[in-house]
């Protein structure tokens, strides 16, 4: 335990003296900003194939919490439109991204190979980089947050409540952030096998984390309530456990360096 | 006890097999000189030691323990291949990170006594991307330092280095070995592993084929003469029909290696019209006994 405690300490005072956390943080902040404005101002546009003469109306954002999410049971649910797509679940990505980038700097570097051919404990390592990744992705969702706000503002769209309230909005973004638990034990996993090689990381990430990101729209509607930021907790700790002891398997099982 | 105790260790990778049952034994208080080839398993054994590595046979024991037990392990020291260091980092702030991942108490205090010793206290702010390689290994060193270990294990913690660069190192080396700690250090610069270590252990092709004291080596050490003449063909042909081994060496000497004395070469040759111009006797070094066991082996 002490040594996980003094593990954590140095993940989280890397954490945040790298420069890779504030960017991602600043993108996150930025792109709901661009994603908005942007959207709003081609909103209604209309595009033409040259080839087949079909016109495409490009619809923008409704209402700026679009951006966070869905209303469950809404007709906007259930079609999957570029305003479905362009929101805050990319940053489920993003935080692979982060992730992967902070477990493959240590192979990379050789901070793995000094903590392991020491006295560091694999599980210690994954529930370290995990706990740490988490408190990073949360962050950026929350600068993601920030960041409709801002774009909302300025590009003018309603902050229209309609079948949800706040505490459903509150509910909705806490289910999302358990929810990269689940994630970020992806992250944390591919990344393990991949090691040194940053690329494998992202890759794999990237490919198993797809096969969850359908069900987020559903577990996380703007309309969530208690229940959901349970089971985004309950599913993402479950599957961050599991996820964890097969990363340490494989640190345990492979080669370090 | 030894400190180090390896029986029949395999390791494979893929279809090539790197180590084929290798014995090694370290005991305490050695410096210990690991000699091999390129390829030779001198760094696959050591990553194994440390854990780095998952060997597929075979025993390792560190003060008669497994190499896996946790209390042993907080005994080891290791340089392997780099430092392992964030090169944005200061060295002071990348020794400080290892400081907290051991759990050392007084951490500064720790990490400015190590730096002393690896003569690099004037050099903590530097960030270490702009560290030479030098200062880099000597970082390397210091970070196997902290924790005061029993047992520290450096992989060619000396290759690479200027002429400055191995001088100083030599002078940290020596200074460890006085700290009383177990030291395993692997390297191709065999002139200045003389200098320092007590005891060697020549791997080829994954076994070990010699283990020896620096006792044992010295002894084992052929005496030779060498001599200089005008005519050193003549006179190596000569040499060459009474005595079973002479050669000329890199600085145009030529060796006499059976000879029981240096007189009665002088002898043989004067008699046969040929006056030599100096001549000594002396031993050959580690260097030279580790190509003559390879050239044996081959």
């Amino acid at each position: 335990m002490k040594r996980l405690k003094t593990m954590l300490h140095v993940d989280f005072r890397r954490m945040f003296t790298m420069p890779l956390l504030y960017i991602m943080v600043g993108i996150c902040m930025v792109i709901p900003v661009l994603i908005l404005v942007m959207t709003t101002m081609m909103d209604g546009s209309v595009s033409v194939n040259p080839q087949t003469g079909v016109e495409t109306v490009i619809e923008g954002f409704d209402n700026a919490w679009q951006i966070i999410g869905t209303v469950s049971g809404s007709d906007s649910a259930m079609v999957m439109d570029m305003t479905s797509m362009c929101n805050i679940n990319l940053l489920y990505f993003a935080v692979a991204v982060l992730a992967c980038i902070f477990v493959s700097d240590d192979f990379r570097s050789g901070y793995a190979k000094n903590l392991f051919a020491v006295r560091s404990k694999k599980g210690d390592y994954v529930i370290s980089k995990t706990v740490v990744c988490f408190v990073g992705g949360a962050l950026m969702f929350l600068a993601f947050f920030a960041g409709s706000l801002l774009g909302g503002t300025i590009a003018g769209l309603p902050f229209d409540m309609t079948g949800f309230g706040v505490d459903g909005l509150v509910m909705c973004l806490l289910s999302k952030i358990f929810l990269m638990l689940l994630f970020v034990a992806i992250a944390v996993l591919a990344s393990c096998v991949g090691k040194q090689k940053l690329w494998v990381g992202l890759v794999g990430s990237c490919m198993v984390g797809m096969l969850f990101f359908m069900m987020i729209p559903m577990l996380t509607p703007l309309n969530a309530t208690a229940m959901n930021a349970v089971l985004c907790l309950a599913g993402g700790a479950i599957f961050s456990v599991g996820l964890g002891l097969i990363s340490k398997t494989v640190l345990n099982k492979t080669s370090l360096v | 006890m030894n400190a180090i105790e390896i029986k029949g260790l395999t390791k494979n990778f893929g279809s090539k097999q790197a180590l084929k049952g290798l014995n090694m034994t370290v005991p305490v208080g050695a410096i210990y000189g690991f000699i091999g080839e390129n390829g030779s398993g001198k760094s696959t054994t050591e990553k194994l030691m440390c854990g780095l590595l998952v060997p597929d046979g075979g025993s390792i024991k560190l003060y008669g323990k497994d190499y896996r037990d946790a209390e042993v392990r907080s005994h080891v020291g290791v340089l392997i291949e780099s430092p392992g260091c964030f090169p944005n980092y200061s060295v002071w702030n990348n020794m400080l990170l290892q400081a907290a991942n051991l759990g050392i108490k007084n951490a500064e205090a720790e990490v400015r006594k190590v730096l002393k010793i690896v003569r690099m206290e004037g050099a903590a702010s530097n960030k270490f991307k702009n560290c030479s390689l030098g200062m880099k290994q000597r970082i390397g060193i210091a970070f196997a330092l902290l924790g005061n270990p029993k047992l520290l294990i450096l992989d060619e913690p000396i290759n690479g280095l200027d002429v400055d660069g191995m001088r100083i190192m030599r002078e940290v080396l020596a200074d460890i070995a006085k700290l009383g700690c177990t030291v395993v250090i692997s390297s191709h610069v065999l002139g200045e592993l003389e200098k320092i270590a007590t005891h060697y252990g020549i791997v080829r092709g994954g076994k070990m084929i010699k283990e020896m004291t620096a006792a044992e080596l010295e002894a084992s050490c052929r005496t030779y003469v060498a001599l200089q003449t005008k005519e050193m063909n003549r006179a190596k042909a000569l040499l060459a029909c009474k005595y079973s081994r002479v050669e000329e060496d890199e600085n145009g000497l030529l060796r006499v290696y059976d000879a029981k004395e240096p007189e009665e070469i002088v002898q043989y040759l004067y008699d046969n019209g040929i006056l030599i111009s100096e001549i000594k006797t002396a031993k050959i070094g580690l260097e030279e006994y580790y190509i003559d066991l390879m050239k044996e082996g081959k």
